[in-house]
């Protein structure tokens, strides 16, 4: 009996969370006379005929996934780096001035991107970075970097001292002591942060929709523009780009679960 | 150890001059412009309070505001009531868990365009399965309690996966004595739950609900993209309201006031955690 109410609730849980995943990506592939089959039908024809038109109709998604492409992985560098050196600082150094670093780091998450967005607007139209890649990786990177530092300083908390002071009774100085000795060991904790960072630049749709018009448009963007096309919405090529927008990232995910999970237990409820 | 002051603020400064450059700066300049008449980040002139006045004369905005508390509310009960579920059926032990972390985890990953793009298909009226499977459920978009019944079921889905882990971790974090006591005593396992799981969680429940009332108070692309406000402003939230203040209305004083409203009101919301925040700090100095 108990048996039969957890299987229950496992596969509840999975229609909840992976069945509409699982209807988009099936319907992708579906003929268009299949989409609308009420209920929904799991034996057809595979066909491409979606994707085809994808590209051919719409060539800015693809631009887009390259965009996207781009400002992920500058934004995941540029996170994963600064988060990793004022991490070890907030580790290893202590004073009321890293104290109140520390402090404003927690503070500064409170302040909702959105409002950002306004006084940003003029100064990034003023310095020339409207449209470009630039504005949403150090967006990205500035949006994580507080969560970076506190699962940073967490992992690296973990570092035992010794090897510090070893490292510098043997000349190295506090950087060759991060990168050589810190940072190797830490290096799960920089995988959670580059986890988190990632999907976050990857999805993002806010800063994207305010900074970027032409040249930057990131993925989210097009599909976006897809969605509210006025010509009635082409379902099929719709669950053709989400497919390809979502799947290498779910993957990703899957992929990095286990570090994910360490990085959200060491420091999305601390900072 | 012996190293220059230089270097140690060196190595906290990256962090501190991108929040600096990008958020805090930004923010102080932005509560001086919501004290003038600004046009796109030119101040014209000094209006003192007015453009708070103005927010908070409106009748929108406290529409935006009542939507805003209805789905933030009801979001982060839903999540917290699920996720806690699911961390103890987890924890009770779960064939196949890692595969099942794996599918519970999955919603983390998609964005909110696409997740968007997936709900709106499934409650649609003419094509979607479930629109047309359930009558009345199509009607999101005309009907303003649909469209936001639908918000929330969107941003459940997509948060529960944040509020699960953090909940699961709190879960797998107690002392597994604790129920072999409390087996040995006898306990039936409501009791267990009732006496030892439950007051034990209480602290990072209450964590995660401050979290989540935080960030789901700053929602905006999920309705933006699902009812964009409509119809007729019926389903606005508080960003949605401060986007078009900004971005259509050319109200940029306006906005900006809105904005540090919304800066204040996530203050509050996290007071209790910044009362922590502040005792602990008077304890370790």
């Amino acid at each position: 009996m108990r048996r039969w109410g957890k299987l229950l609730a496992m596969l509840l849980i999975a229609a909840w969370s992976l069945g509409p995943i699982a209807l988009i990506a099936a319907s992708s592939i579906k003929p268009a006379r299949d989409i609308f089959a009420v209920p929904a039908r799991w034996v057809f024809t595979p066909t491409l005929a979606h994707y085809a038109a994808l590209f051919a109709k719409w060539p800015d998604f693809l631009a887009g996934l390259w965009n996207s492409t781009l400002v992920a992985a500058g934004a995941t560098v540029l996170a994963v780096a600064a988060s990793t050196v004022s991490g070890y600082a907030h580790s290893r150094f202590r004073s009321s001035a890293m104290d109140g670093a520390a402090l404003l780091l927690i503070l500064v998450r409170l302040i909702p991107p959105i409002v950002c967005t306004l006084p940003l607007f003029p100064i990034v139209n003023a310095l020339g970075l409207a449209d470009t890649h630039w504005v949403l990786i150090v967006l990205y990177a500035t949006f994580f970097v507080s969560l970076g530092t506190y699962v940073m300083r967490a992992f690296i908390d973990q570092v035992p001292r010794e090897l510090d002071e070893a490292a510098s009774v043997d000349g190295a100085g506090r950087w060759a002591i991060l990168f050589r000795i810190v940072a190797p060991v830490a290096a799960p904790g920089m995988l959670a942060v580059a986890v988190f960072v990632l999907v976050y630049a990857w999805n993002e749709y806010l800063f994207a929709f305010i900074f970027t018009a032409r040249h930057a448009k990131t993925a989210p963007l097009v599909l976006a523009e897809m969605v509210g096309a006025f010509d009635g919405v082409d379902w099929g090529v719709l669950f053709a780009a989400s497919t390809v927008q979502l799947l290498p990232v779910l993957g990703f995910v899957l992929l990095m679960q286990r570090h994910l999970v360490a990085g959200l237990a060491a420091g999305a409820t601390k900072g | 150890m012996r190293e220059s002051s230089f270097t140690r603020a060196l190595m906290a400064a990256p962090a501190q001059a991108l929040v600096l450059a990008c958020i805090v700066l930004p923010s102080v300049w932005l509560l001086w412009l919501s004290l003038q008449d600004a046009t796109f980040g030119r101040a014209t002139a000094f209006v003192g309070l007015a453009n708070y006045a103005r927010v908070l004369g409106d009748p929108y905005f406290w529409r935006a505001m009542g939507n805003t508390a209805i789905i933030v509310l009801v979001v982060v009960h839903v999540e917290l009531v699920l996720g806690l579920a699911m961390a103890l059926l987890f924890a009770a032990g779960l064939p196949m868990r890692r595969v099942m972390l794996a599918v519970v985890l999955a919603p983390y990953a998609v964005s909110e365009v696409s997740a968007v793009v997936i709900w709106r298909f499934l409650f649609d009226a003419d094509v979607g399965p479930l629109g047309q499977a359930i009558p009345g459920l199509g009607d999101w978009a005309v009907d303003p309690a649909a469209g936001l019944g639908m918000v929330c079921l969107l941003s459940v889905w997509l948060h529960l996966p944040f509020t699960f882990m953090i909940l699961y971790a709190a879960r797998l974090a107690l002392p597994g004595e604790l129920y072999e006591a409390a087996r040995i005593d006898g306990a039936t396992p409501w009791q267990a739950f009732r006496r030892v799981t439950l007051p034990l969680l209480v602290p990072p429940i209450l964590v995660a609900m401050l979290f989540r009332l935080v960030f789901a108070f700053r929602l905006f692309s999920e309705v933006w993209l699902l009812t964009g406000g409509g119809p007729a402003r019926t389903t606005e939230v508080v960003g949605v309201y401060l986007y078009l203040e900004a971005f259509r209305y050319d109200a940029f004083g306006v906005a900006s006031a809105t904005g540090w409203i919304m800066v204040v009101g996530s203050f509050l919301l996290a007071s209790p955690y910044l009362w922590r925040l502040y005792r602990q700090q008077g304890r370790d100095a």
